[in-house]
């Protein structure tokens, strides 16, 4: 007889877990790259006020999605312009953008908040509860079921294909890539706008299923945390699935934890992803003497040689 | 075919970073003005009320400067940390650990003459902040552990600790609605100046001469700019860089926490997750339009709270605060590209 | 009936090519022609030209004028990609390969690589010739630096490069290894009939690689297609370096105690590798000891070395008698040792600082008054540095690049030299400057060494050698091949053993 709190644990777990996935696989494609996008935390929200206000507008959930995704990746592509074509410091950029996205998104959505949003992302299993860990798993929603498929397809790219090798040498070492005839440019100004897209569609699934509604400041720290993700998995996707589980784990152990009888605090609970994060980049940084998998070029703009 | 190439301008105007500022300022007010158009706003209404609302009277203006002083400090800390080279994200955080000392060393301790208590909690606020990037600094000295990520998430930590400790121990019963930690004593107040201008703003003045003096024209600031510019110079030079870069982490993060500190004492008077909305993270923005300049920090800090205070203000009128963050970032996008325009240089390079 | 003769013969025309850097004439109506299938040198001193000339033939220079015609098509614009294309490819003395990735990975991403169905053959066949017996799943980081050089070659092999320029080649190697390059060279230029050129100034190399020579000499190609077996090494160094106008200054300086002495240094790098072999020499009080060689052979290692900017060697080093080899550059600065490195923008001099606050990493200490720098004395400091050097530093709060790099080494050398050390460590302290410039520094030495300084200099210009030396040693490979008195000073001689042949 298993437990229903555990069922419904897990069912929080995943949910959360896709959330962060997604942002953090969005930023791994664009770190592999060699860009550092502190911006996600506002492209998040971009992509999540945009697809709330089409959906309650338009009531069409597609329409939304894709504006939402769009949205952020257009945003993204500002970070992209400065970044790339202006060769300007990444941080600095990274940072204007996510304080202009979380203010932008408030602004944009000041009178949709508390709206009710009628229609909602498909999920599969209708509104029975699952009665068992299967259950759980195979009535989850689309998004969830594309998060899979994302990850199947970036690892695949990224370890298979020659157009994800060339886009981790890109990241790895500028010179050697510029060498081998690879358009340093366009890949990393593309890999920031898909990075982008991710955050987006993680974005809607915030405000199209996750909670669903938009508010202030309801993004709260995912994207940075998707950014902690991409090191706890060492760039690797199916490595920051784990750790996107483990995560979302936390987040919906805490408010459950007085159920179970602990007595340890929620609230030190939610701390406990930041307090590992450091702890293991610290760990793997001392034991890989530097080498923690982080693309070598990463934050370094590539200027071509002059004469 | 003609290529073109990015290349570095060898003669960079002195005032370049100020005319940079101006101009951003100028775009940012002009993206501002798009925004509030699409919104069925008048810019012209809406910024004259921001103005007048900030800066238009003594209140306001005392309103303004009180909100500059987290700005202006953690942003002193951050330029001084900059100095070496490195990105001090964590002020957020420091200013949390610095409420959260203070209110520590409060509770636990009374000292009769309240301005040395004063004096005594506003030094455990600095102190606090420089614990606070204790692990980032030295994870970054001794192991080269990227510090922009450590101290990005020491803010969460020490964000879910004030959550944590509002909530448990050092939670208020007298506070319903909202939790907050008590109410620390009248006493121990920071004293007004004049109408509300606090008397933090007269500690932000001096801790701006004190970044000033570190950064410029102590051999403290000299041995930063010349680790910040060769390791190997810097050795040569006889400068131990990983002792001075630490200790410049540190005294970062306690200006931050000061920072804490004296929002504590004169703002918010306890401990609450309210203390600090967002002023690590505009400090990093008031640091960077200036290019890490002390006295410029001091003078964009006070721009930035008169607008923040606008900010707030034209909610009456129906228009988000959020404007304020926006125009806020937005210098800083528009100083960044006229400032490329300076720094750089667009060649062609000539075929036969 | 001769044009249709020479339209098959030359593979590459580079005709009448010239290239002028600012004041300094790179390349001087150049001429160099390649034949399919034989294996060339281009031999020349530091400064030459052969660097700019390789880059204007792998597209990365533009020449200012001339013609460059590839199997008898006329190139108007080369660039990178269109050499690549027509079959020309370089290996950069500095590799270009992702450490991380392997061998196979780092031939198949190049988009220019043209073996992208058959890569298993290809790589066997290239590894067979190359004698790589190594998995082309093994990573790069676990290669030696000989087996790296072999993958940048096989690089130019897989995008089907027909002229392959290798630039330094041996100077990585092993004897050995350099044997097999040269066994592959040969196969691939008879069997794959690949046309090779090896830029190099190591007569050995040339002896026993090449068939025929090109020889530049400050710009200008005063060497063409000479066969290498019909000449002589004298008549090769002669050429490269011609007559040595010695400028002469007295040499009746009097000498003292030994003032620098350094005794059986020893310097293995991270692999074991042997950098410094048991160097032993001393330089006396008011005495210019001039090291010779070819960049690479040790003295950038051995200056680090005197200097205590690296610290894990065998051997001491004594300066004004006491032993200072555990100890660090402070030590050494206290006992009045100054440095002036090969690197000035790195080491001599801090990037991204001003001129004002570069000026002063010499002896900053002496403007403080407890934590407070005085500005005025750092300004009065600098002021007597322009006046005596004559530098030229419009703003001293702008940052240091903006300096010219003849002021810029102005400003390191009076740094260093205003306190009137005792010990001077040179190294290439004129190299890119302009005439009045190298006067100026040759006089600040001779001053130094008047006032009785141990005199220290490393330099890749003979003439310079010659001018301001009382000894001359040769380092070659990491050791101290050979040692010249002044009268045995003569370019034959010295050319020699720097080429490693010590007779």
């Amino acid at each position: 007889m298993i437990d229903l709190q555990f069922l419904g644990l897990l069912n929080a777990t995943l949910q959360a877990a896709t959330l962060l996935f997604i942002a953090a696989l969005g930023e791994l494609i664009a770190e592999k790259a060699g860009i550092l996008n502190l911006g996600v935390e506002g492209m998040i929200s971009i992509g999540a006020v945009t697809g709330f206000i089409t959906a309650i507008n338009t009531e069409n959930i597609v329409l939304a999605a894709i504006v939402g995704v769009l949205s952020a990746s257009i945003f993204s592509s500002i970070h992209g312009f400065f970044t790339v074509i202006l060769k300007q410091d990444q941080t600095v950029s990274g940072l204007i953008l996510t304080i202009l996205g979380i203010s932008l998104s408030s602004m944009i959505g000041k009178s949709y908040v508390g709206k009710k949003l009628e229609v909602k992302i498909y999920k599969f299993g209708g509104a029975n509860e699952p009665n068992s860990v299967l259950e759980v798993f195979l009535s989850q929603n689309l998004i969830f079921y594309l998060s899979i498929i994302l990850l199947i397809i970036v690892s695949f790219i990224f370890n298979k294909t020659l157009f994800g090798k060339r886009i981790e040498a890109i990241g790895e070492d500028l010179k050697a890539s510029n060498s081998m005839g690879l358009n340093i440019n366009k890949t990393q100004f593309v890999a920031t706008c898909v990075g982008g897209a991710f955050a987006g569609l993680s974005g809607i699934f915030l405000t199209l299923s996750y909670v669903p509604y938009w508010t202030d400041s309801m993004t709260a720290g995912r994207g940075w945390i998707a950014l902690a993700l991409v090191i706890f998995g060492g760039w690797k996707p199916l490595r920051t699935a784990f750790g996107a589980l483990l995560f979302g784990f936390l987040e919906a152990l805490g408010p459950r934890l007085q159920t179970y009888g602990f007595e340890i605090s929620p609230y030190l609970i939610k701390i406990t992803p930041y307090v590992i994060t450091i702890i293991v980049l610290v760990v793997l940084t001392i034991l890989k003497k530097g080498n923690t998998g982080a693309p070598k070029n990463i934050g370094v703009p590539f200027f071509k040689e002059n004469r | 075919m003609n290529n073109y190439i990015l290349s570095k301008k060898l003669k960079t105007n002195e005032l370049s970073t100020f005319y940079s500022f101006l101009f951003g300022l100028l775009i940012a007010f002009f993206i501002g003005s798009i925004i509030l158009f699409l919104q069925s706003n008048n810019p012209l209404e809406v910024f004259s009320l921001m103005i007048k609302l900030s800066v238009g009277s003594l209140n306001s203006l005392s309103n303004s400067l009180n909100k500059a002083i987290p700005l202006i400090l953690a942003g002193l800390g951050i330029s001084i940390i900059n100095s070496v080279k490195l990105w001090n994200i964590g002020a957020e955080g420091q200013i949390f650990m610095g409420a959260i000392a203070l209110n520590l060393v409060y509770i636990n301790v009374t000292i009769g003459n309240s301005n040395l208590f004063i004096f005594i909690l506003l030094i455990s606020g600095f102190l606090g902040g420089s614990f606070c990037i204790l692990l980032p600094a030295l994870a970054k000295t001794l192991f080269g552990v990227n510090e922009i990520i450590t101290t990005l998430l020491t803010n969460y930590i020490v964000f879910g600790l004030t959550i944590y400790l509002v909530n448990g121990v050092w939670k208020d019963p007298n506070s319903l609605n909202f939790p907050a930690a008590a109410y620390i004593d009248k006493s121990v107040y920071l004293p007004i100046v004049t109408s509300k201008l606090s008397s933090g703003f007269l500690i932000c003045i001096m801790f701006t001469f004190i970044a000033y003096y570190l950064k410029e024209k102590s051999v403290f600031g000299y041995e930063l700019r010349i680790a910040g510019g060769s390791e190997l110079t810097a050795l040569y030079a006889g400068i131990k860089s990983k002792q001075v870069a630490f200790i410049a982490m540190l005294i970062g993060g306690g200006f931050a926490g000061l920072a804490g500190a004296i929002e504590l004492l004169s703002q918010t008077h306890r401990v609450s997750t309210g203390l600090s909305q967002g002023f690590g993270y505009t400090a990093i923005i008031v640091a960077a339009i200036t290019g890490m300049r002390p006295i410029g920090i001091f003078l964009v800090g006070i721009l930035f709270g008169a607008l923040t205070i606008g900010g707030s203000v034209i909610q009456t009128i129906g228009v988000s605060s959020y404007l304020a963050e926006i125009i806020q970032a937005s210098t800083l996008f528009g100083a960044l590209i006229i400032q490329f325009f300076f720094n750089y240089e667009i060649k062609k390079v000539e075929n036969d | 009936m001769y044009e249709i003769y020479s339209m098959n013969k030359y593979l590459l025309q580079v005709n009448n090519i010239s290239k002028k850097f600012g004041n300094v004439q790179a390349l001087n109506k150049v001429n160099f022609s390649l034949e399919e299938g034989v294996v060339y040198g281009l031999l020349g001193e530091n400064g030459a030209g052969k660097s700019t000339l390789m880059n204007i033939l792998s597209g990365i220079y533009m020449p200012d004028s001339g013609s460059i015609k590839i199997k008898d098509n006329l190139i108007k614009k080369l660039s990178p990609e269109i050499a690549s294309n027509n079959g020309i490819g370089m290996v950069h003395q500095e590799f270009r390969l992702i450490e991380s990735f392997t061998i196979k990975e780092n031939l198949i991403l190049s988009k220019s690589n043209k073996f992208q169905n058959n890569f298993e053959q290809t790589y066997k066949k290239y590894s067979e010739i190359f004698a790589l017996n190594l998995k082309s799943s093994k990573y790069i980081s676990e290669l030696s630096v000989g087996e790296k050089q072999k993958v940048e070659i096989m690089k130019l092999l897989f995008n089907n490069s027909s002229i392959m320029l290798l630039d330094e080649p041996t100077a990585v190697l092993t004897p050995q290894e350099t044997q097999q390059l040269k066994i592959s060279l040969e196969t691939l230029s008879k069997s794959e009939k690949k046309t090779i050129v090896l830029i190099t100034h190591k007569l050995k190399e040339i002896r026993e690689f090449t068939e025929k020579i090109y020889i530049l000499k400050n710009g200008n190609m005063v060497a063409e297609n000479i066969n290498t077996n019909e000449t002589k090494d004298i008549e090769l160094i002669q050429l490269m370096m011609g007559e040595v106008n010695r400028r002469e200054i007295k040499k009746d300086n009097i000498k003292g105690k030994a003032k620098l002495e350094v005794k059986e240094v020893s310097l293995y790098s991270n692999q074991n590798l042997e950098i410094l072999n048991n160097i032993s020499l001393e330089i006396k009080s008011g005495e210019i000891l001039g090291v010779a060689g070819v960049s690479g052979n040790g003295q950038v290692e051995l200056a680090n070395v005197i200097c205590g900017l690296v610290k894990n060697y065998k051997g001491s080093i004594v300066i004004s008698n006491k032993d200072v080899s555990k100890k660090g550059v402070k030590t050494r600065k206290k006992l009045k040792l100054s440095y002036i490195p090969e690197n000035r923008l790195g080491i001599g001099l801090a990037p991204g600082v001003s001129v004002l606050d570069n000026s002063a990493i010499k002896e900053y200490f002496k403007a403080r008054y407890g934590p407070h720098l005085s500005s005025k004395k750092l300004n009065i400091y600098l002021s007597n540095l322009i006046n005596q050097f004559a530098i030229k530093a419009p703003n001293v709060k702008a940052e240091i690049s903006t300096l010219s790099g003849g002021n810029m080494q102005k400003l390191l050398m009076g740094r260093e030299l205003i306190s009137n050390p005792d010990v001077i460590v040179a190294s290439q302290p004129t190299r890119g400057l302009d005439f009045n410039a190298v006067e100026a520094i040759h006089e600040l030495l001779v001053e130094q060494r008047n006032q009785g300084s141990s005199i220290m200099l490393f330099s890749e210009d003979l003439d310079e050698l010659f001018k301001l030396s009382d000894r001359i040693i040769v380092m070659f490979e990491g050791a101290i091949i050979k040692e010249f008195s002044l009268e045995e000073f003569s370019i034959d001689k010295l050319g020699l053993a720097m080429a490693g042949i010590n007779e």
